[in-house]
């Protein structure tokens, strides 16, 4: 909680009268004592930026085989846009392995989320030593991304904030005063004309170059999208605070209008990957819940789940920005009331969400996944993999692989690349776990010299025949 | 921007509360007593059974380099040292820390009772070795002659509790008439920052408890009745009057001790103060000790290349305090290290990693703190003091002092959470990378592996680090201590 002096992380203000001593010394007996304060190494409390950096280096010096720090650029103000990744063999991509990422506090005073990853990775970290096979197995088979903070500038304006009651706006834009949850590409809009006139269902982000010179784009949001083209993200979740529910694409709603239910191609896996989240945590799966405020029009929430289109319309968003820039099926989860409730809330937050966002990793083994190569094993990336009544399409990456998110169903996947025969496979998808469907694409050069030999063989057989 | 010299109260802090935070947040051995935990027993106890897994961790960390033969030596034949006026109520703060030990915990020394480096006690502070021969509780047995009270181990050597110790103290307050005793262990304690003042009271209020129980037991033979419930105001009326000063309450830590040695060997107490203010001028002990220290204490202060500096810095008058506690804290440490190989708690090397790695970090504190490089750790002790620094100090010293007084109440929180965070973060660091390693004997032995390579990992750890450091994920100086720690593994 913040107290006057502006640190809202002091260990001296525990903020609890069960904590005399003012040093952090017996702070880790009296949390084993009062199981409040911490837990196994997490300490319930906000993290300034500095802070930030020292519990992730701290999780990566204790697992340093299974993670690795990078950063994807710089905040406005110099601050590093830290990411934790987790996986077998950090710092590379495993052909096959599934690519997944957290991004928290995008707006600087939603405050939840950002220490929620926090504790999420040394939660990780901790597990996989105690020969947790849950995390192992999850850490072995994903590569995990964790940015606790996309706007630590707007934390630390929240943060200094004094008291415990926080304005409802104070740090939610970045330093430059832009919302970065408006600032994506609106590719939403263009969708919407593909769908009417015809048009790519996919990969909307015309110039990618173009990008770095757009001057309305925030550093941050830059580096995201930069982020999003370099990695091949599966799946993801954005989280935020403000409210208790886990919200999917589409978030601008088509007719333009501020509530409408918009639903994106891919509605039936994303209510699946929103109620993966939702049914974990207590709070937000209770559809009985009272909504946060009063006035508030949570008629959208079905069992802790809604359309973003529906509750109210978000264009340049980066959730959708997602799903329509690249292959990653991002759902925006918004996890309190209070956008920064007081510091010894943590502790409850992250009970509630603990088990969610494990369990929301492993949503990304589902669905369908393999390899497109050609006859000769060699990978075939940026192929396009199509789902017969799916107006989405995804593609390969570098080396081949490919991972569809579907819902349970019988389906028809079909592999096609220029240059190469379409094939198509049909596939019957369980709820979990996903299956192995991989494609070996004849190039129509091939098929051409094939032919070109059968017709040659033909003609020396009829030749011999009728002795010409 | 902080001055550039070391100035003695800052380093006092410093040192105190890295000492205090990392060696004791890290669990790496008990440390200077963290009495709050007096009140509440479970707390204490469980402070103790959490440490404890983690002293199992440095005992599994690989030392690869091998100890010095004499450096092992000397840790494990902790020498005693006439040091009883200086150690006894320090002998009571270290217990207060060493809550619960071995079982095999007899009187350390009682078989070596070394006294070459103190001839008698008007000289000893003269002769006193900077990190030698700080062994307070096998002063106190040879001293007072294996009384029980006197010690903090029971007389069959089991460990004690918290429940022990307060008796202790209530039992010397008793047996001394004084209750200043009680004010100087608990002004020293509050001084270093390492209690709160609700603890103090805490403390004392079971203190008082106890007292009163020793009171009621004994009035028949003490003819002394109607104890005020209330501690504070009751003094016990002996036959012995002690009548100490309380000036010296806030001085030198030592001289009560020192004091309470006379006593007992029926000198004059105020002799007995004034050998000590002789002893404790500081002009006088500074030479003495460099001569002591550069010729006996080489052996030690290898270990501590950084901290030796760091005293050396504090050369003025005002700093003699400072530097007293300074030492004291160090040699307490050092004592707890010499016990723990001694009792087999953990290896000489590891003791000797222990060491190095706190001087390691006085270094990187001092620099945070201070804005002033120690020498590097590989280099050896120094043999003259750099007389630049010294004006410097002098002047920066009644500065900073002014300073820090007019400072020390409003933002002795804020400090201490400032110098808390920094010193808590090479202390996370630290305890990360242990888990890290504990965790990869572990892993390692399950598998069959062998042994893990540490030295492909210190170098892959280095590379990280370099990697990071140009990256801005971490900064220069906590990449130092990284590798610093991994190169001592």
């Amino acid at each position: 909680r913040a107290s006057s002096a502006g640190c809202c992380c002091s260990r001296a203000h525990a903020g609890s009268a069960r904590e005399p001593l003012g040093a952090a010394v017996t702070r880790a007996d009296a949390a084993a004592d009062t199981e409040e304060r911490s837990e196994g190494g997490i300490s319930f409390e906000y993290h300034r930026y500095d802070e930030l950096r020292k519990s992730l280096v701290s999780v990566w010096l204790q697992c340093p085989s299974i993670s690795r720090i990078y950063t994807i650029g710089e905040s406005f103000e110099g601050r590093e846009l830290l990411v934790l990744e987790m996986s077998d063999s950090p710092g590379v991509h495993e052909p096959g392995e599934p690519e997944f990422k957290y991004i928290g506090n995008m707006h600087g005073n939603e405050a939840v989320g950002r220490e929620l990853l926090i504790y999420l990775a040394q939660h990780l970290c901790n597990e996989y030593q105690r020969g947790n096979d849950t995390i192992i197995d999850l850490i072995h088979s994903t590569r995990i991304h964790i940015m606790p903070s996309m706007n630590p500038d707007g934390f630390e304006k929240a943060a200094s904030q004094p008291g415990d009651l926080k304005d409802w706006f104070v740090g939610r834009s970045n330093a430059q005063g832009i919302d970065l949850n408006r600032n994506f590409p609106d590719l939403d809009r263009i969708v919407y004309i593909n769908e009417k006139e015809g048009g790519a269902n996919n990969h909307l982000l015309m110039d990618k170059k173009a990008v770095d010179e757009n001057p309305k784009l925030a550093p941050e949001t830059k580096a995201v999208i930069h982020w999003i083209m370099d990695i091949p993200f599966v799946l993801s979740a954005n989280l935020h605070g403000g409210d208790v529910v886990a919200n999917y694409p589409y978030d601008e709603t088509r007719s333009g209008s501020t509530h409408e239910y918009s639903a994106s191609p891919d509605d039936a896996i994303f209510k699946s990957l929103a109620r993966a989240y939702s049914s974990f945590n207590p709070i937000m799966s209770d559809s009985s819940r009272p909504p946060c405020r009063k006035n508030d029009d949570d008629s959208s929430f079905k069992e802790g789940i809604t359309n973003g289109g529906a509750w109210y319309s978000v264009p340049g968003g980066m959730q959708d920005f997602n799903y329509l820039s690249s292959n990653c099926f991002e759902i925006t989860v918004e996890l309190s009331c209070d956008k920064f409730p007081p510091e010894d809330t943590l502790k409850m937050y992250w009970d509630q969400n603990k088990n969610s966002l494990i369990n929301y990793i492993a949503q990304i083994h589902r669905g369908v996944k393999g390899f497109v190569r050609d006859l000769q094993g060699n990978p075939i990336s940026n192929a396009s993999i199509s789902v017969e009544g799916i107006d989405h399409d995804i593609t390969s990456a570098k080396d081949g692989d490919y991972w569809r998110l579907l819902a349970p169903g019988n389906y028809k996947v079909s592999a096609s690349a220029p240059g190469y025969l379409t094939v198509m496979k049909k596939v019957a998808v369980p709820y979990s776990p996903v299956v192995r469907v991989d494609f070996e694409l004849e190039s129509l050069v091939e098929r051409q010299e094939e032919e070109k030999e059968e017709l040659l063989d033909w003609w020396k057989m009829m030749s011999e025949t009728l002795n010409f | 921007m902080a001055p550039r010299s070391l100035t003695p109260v800052r380093s006092l802090l410093l040192l105190v509360h890295m000492v205090a935070l990392s060696v004791t947040r890290s669990g790496s051995m008990p440390t200077l007593p963290v009495p709050g935990g007096v009140a509440d027993r479970t707390l204490y106890d469980r402070g103790l059974s959490e440490e404890r897994p983690l002293q199992e961790q440095i005992a599994q960390a690989d030392s690869v380099s091998q100890a010095d033969p004499a450096d092992s030596e000397r840790l494990s034949n902790p020498k005693a040292s006439q040091m009883d006026p200086d150690n006894d109520d320090f002998s009571l703060l270290k217990s207060l820390a060493e809550r619960s030990r071995d079982p095999d915990n007899e009187t350390p020394d009682a078989e070596d009772p070394e006294d070459r480096y103190f001839t008698d006690d008007s000289d000893s502070t003269k002769n006193r070795r900077l990190a030698e021969d700080y062994d307070s509780t096998k002063n106190s047995m040879d001293y007072k002659d294996q009384d029980d009270t006197e010690s903090f181990h029971t007389v069959d050597g089991t460990p004690l509790t918290a429940e022990d110790i307060v008796r202790k103290i209530a039992t010397k307050i008793y047996e001394e008439d004084d209750r200043g005793v009680f004010d100087r262990i608990v002004s020293k304690l509050l001084k270093l920052g390492l209690i709160s003042e609700s603890q103090a009271e805490t403390l004392e209020y079971e203190v008082a408890e106890v007292l009163q129980e020793l009171i009621a037991k004994n009035a028949k033979d003490n003819e002394v009745e109607a104890r005020n419930s209330d501690y504070p105001a009751s003094r016990v009326d002996e036959d012995e009057d002690v009548g100490e000063d309380p000036e010296l309450d806030s001085d030198v830590l030592e001289i009560p001790d020192r004091k309470y040695d006379d006593e007992v060997e029926t000198e004059d107490s105020e002799d007995g103060e004034d050998v000590v203010d002789d002893n404790w001028n500081p002009a006088n002990e500074v030479d003495h000790r460099e001569d002591g220290g550069s010729e006996d204490g080489l052996q030690d202060l290898q270990y501590f290349p950084n901290f030796y500096n760091l005293l050396k810095s504090l050369d003025s008058e005002e700093d003699a305090e400072e530097r007293e506690t300074l030492i004291t804290i160090m040699k307490t440490l050092i004592d707890f290290v010499k016990m723990m190989v001694k009792y087999g708690t953990i290896t000489p090397e590891e003791g000797v990693s222990y060491l190095e790695n706190l001087d390691t970090m006085i270094a990187v504190q001092t620099k945070n703190k201070l804005g002033k490089s120690l020498m590097t750790p590989d280099v050896q002790p120094p043999t003259e003091k750099p007389s630049d620094e010294s004006d410097n100090t002098k002047a920066e010293a009644a500065k900073m002092q002014k300073e820090y007084e007019s400072l020390k109440d409003s933002t002795k929180d804020n400090q201490a959470v400032a110098e808390t965070d920094n010193a808590g973060k090479s202390e996370t660091y630290l305890e990360a990378i242990r888990r890290n390693i504990a965790w990869l004997k572990k892993h390692n032995k399950d598998a069959n592996k062998g042994d893990y390579d540490l030295s492909k990992l210190r170098d892959f750890m280095d590379q990280q680090v370099d990697s990071y450091i140009n990256k801005g994920i971490l900064q220069k100086d906590e990449g130092e201590v990284i590798k610093r720690i991994y190169s001592s593994l």
